[in-house]
């Protein structure tokens, strides 16, 4: 599954980069590189969301960078 | 504000100013002003009517800040597309690609009404008329014509397109096909109207640079040499960490790494008999993708130097914040689709020269000799360059069995050597693919042209500095990952 995080200036603002990390280091520590491709992406259109643009497979969520890690287990790991 | 009046001066205002409002922290309370202060009006500088330039300046700045064109058609892009096509600014040329010109002699010959197979041209009294409904774009006319009088005139988007991905809509502005697209750039450079362009991650590297709560490395590309006028690599590094950069690495140093390890892996393959492509180029390895799977499984499995060059500086110094600065539009689609959690930003030679420009750097002012890599990674830059340092450790490893390679200068040979070896008709046992020609010295996102930057290029590279071996061991470049994720 691909999981898009936006790199536009407005998530870039909302610490899209934080939200990067997190994941990169959930992927590894469940050793799921196999199965999710950790991607950057171009704005999404959705700047006034509160969180920063992330994109599963082809299901839109707007994602607290301090919460990525319960987002990740319920959402992202949901969907496998 | 000096008027603009040529498309790279309309590029570089709304960078330039995206810039300097980022250094500033108030790009985003000053994204609608940015418009007005470039189009003052009341008098067009470059377009029909200040509304139209207007638009398009609100296009690009949307552009320069990550953002695509508000065009309709880009309703389901994929996020990782660079190239965009700015609707308010394409012309929509005329595209009746076979005209018959005045040089029209209306001969009793009628050479090209006998040559056209679909009964589309017609004599009149002022010579030969196609009708284009009729006309099948064979070309017969055109070369059947004594007097050379018959022109094929084709959209200059879609004739710079090597895979065919720009489409022309139903109101005869181009689109982007991005199941075909491989973000080489080659629109962006060529549409006369600049209404093609890539998207920018400048006011990010900014943002970061200013509030200072990161460290962040800036790494450039060896096709650097030349295009900031007879400025060297040395000079440049100083004149990057001058506006904001923790340190300035080469990434010539990655392409020493990647030379290294490429020439194990090909000397392997072809003791199996098998063969390989780069895997530098990103726009080459996205042609394979999209248009030669069959032979995904020849690209060499190394990274592109900018990747190896990006974990260099992450091993030593964690943590930080990594950009990459090249002439390359499709290094931009690289970083977003595979590394997103190791190269951090994308920059083009055109953006570094807008945030040169802002800080009012001054090349004269800095000093120093002080090279990372060896000219052979350096010499990655230009078509054959890769080859060359592939060749170079064949003969410092001593290997055995001779390595026969195929330099591939653009994209049209590039496709040339795919399909020989889709078809297992390739002779060679290497591929170098490089998308534009003259290589990565001509790439889209270029400032200064290859006629005149090729020769600082050749002058500043061809320096002895020590062989590829020693220098990937005294940088400890051997110690890394080099493999690309699967």
């Amino acid at each position: 599954m691909e999981l898009k995080v936006c790199v536009g200036s407005a998530c870039h603002l909302k610490n899209s980069r934080v939200v990067i990390e997190e994941f990169k280091r959930l992927i590894s520590e469940n050793n799921l590189e196999g199965e999710i491709t950790l991607m950057g992406s171009f704005c999404m259109g959705k700047c006034g969301e509160k969180g920063v643009s992330v994109m599963a497979g082809n299901e839109f969520y707007s994602v607290i960078p301090e919460e990525t890690e319960t987002f990740f287990n319920e959402k992202v790991r949901g969907r496998l | 504000m000096e008027n603009i009046t040529d498309i790279n001066q309309i590029k570089m205002a709304v960078l330039k100013k995206t810039a300097e409002y980022a250094y500033e922290g108030k790009l985003n309370e000053k994204v609608e002003d940015i418009v007005y202060e470039l189009i003052s009006g009341p008098k067009p500088q470059f377009r029909c009517c200040i509304y139209r330039e207007r638009e398009i300046i609100r296009e690009r700045v949307r552009l320069s800040m990550g953002m695509f064109p508000k065009n309709p058609h880009y309703k389901k892009t994929d996020g990782t597309q660079v190239v965009h096509v700015i609707s308010a600014a394409c012309e929509g040329c005329p595209i009746a690609r076979f005209t018959v010109t005045p040089n029209c002699q209306n001969c009793l010959a009628q050479k090209c009404i006998k040559a056209c197979k679909f009964g589309a041209i017609t004599k009149t009294a002022r010579g030969a008329y196609i009708d284009s409904s009729k006309c099948k774009k064979c070309g017969q006319c055109l070369a059947a014509c004594p007097y050379n009088a018959i022109v094929d005139i084709e959209r200059p988007c879609k004739k710079a397109c090597p895979v065919d991905a720009v489409q022309i809509d139903d109101n005869d502005l181009a689109i982007i096909d991005e199941s075909k697209c491989i973000n080489c750039g080659q629109c962006v450079a060529s549409c006369p109207f600049g209404a093609v362009s890539d998207v920018s991650m400048i006011s990010n590297v900014i943002d970061v640079i200013v509030k200072k709560e990161n460290d962040i490395y800036a790494m450039i590309a060896p096709s650097i040499e030349g295009q900031f006028g007879d400025a060297s690599v040395p000079v440049l590094k100083e004149a990057i960490k001058a506006l904001g950069f923790k340190d300035c690495i080469e990434v010539a140093l990655g392409a020493d790494a990647v030379a290294y390890n490429e020439a194990k892996e090909v000397y392997e393959r072809v003791k199996e008999g098998k063969k390989t492509t780069s895997s530098c180029c990103p726009a080459f390895v996205n042609l394979i993708q999209k248009h030669y799977p069959e032979v995904m499984e020849n690209v060499s499995t190394t990274v592109s130097p900018m990747v190896a060059a990006a974990r260099h500086i992450k091993k030593n110094h964690p943590g930080s914040l990594i950009v990459f600065i090249g002439p390359c539009i499709a290094k931009k689609n690289e970083a977003l689709k595979h590394y997103i959690s190791e190269i951090n930003y994308v920059l083009t030679f055109e953006e570094l020269a807008a945030m040169f420009d802002v800080k009012n750097i001054n090349f004269a002012d800095f000093e120093s000799a002080a090279q990372d890599a060896t000219k052979y990674g350096k010499g990655f830059a230009k078509s054959g360059g890769v080859t060359n340092a592939v060749m170079e450790v064949v003969k410092e490893l001593n290997f055995d069995t001779p390595i026969k390679a195929v330099k591939c200068n653009g994209i049209a040979e590039c496709k040339k050597a795919l399909l020989l070896l889709k078809n297992g008709r390739l002779p060679e046992d290497f591929i170098e693919g490089m998308s534009c020609e003259h290589g990565c010295i001509n790439g889209p996102a270029k400032v200064s042209e290859v006629m005149a930057s090729r020769k600082v290029f050749d002058k500043n590279v061809n320096v002895e500095n020590g062989d590829i071996s020693k220098t990937v061991s005294d940088f400890e470049m051997d110690k890394l990952n080099m493999h690309r994720p699967k």
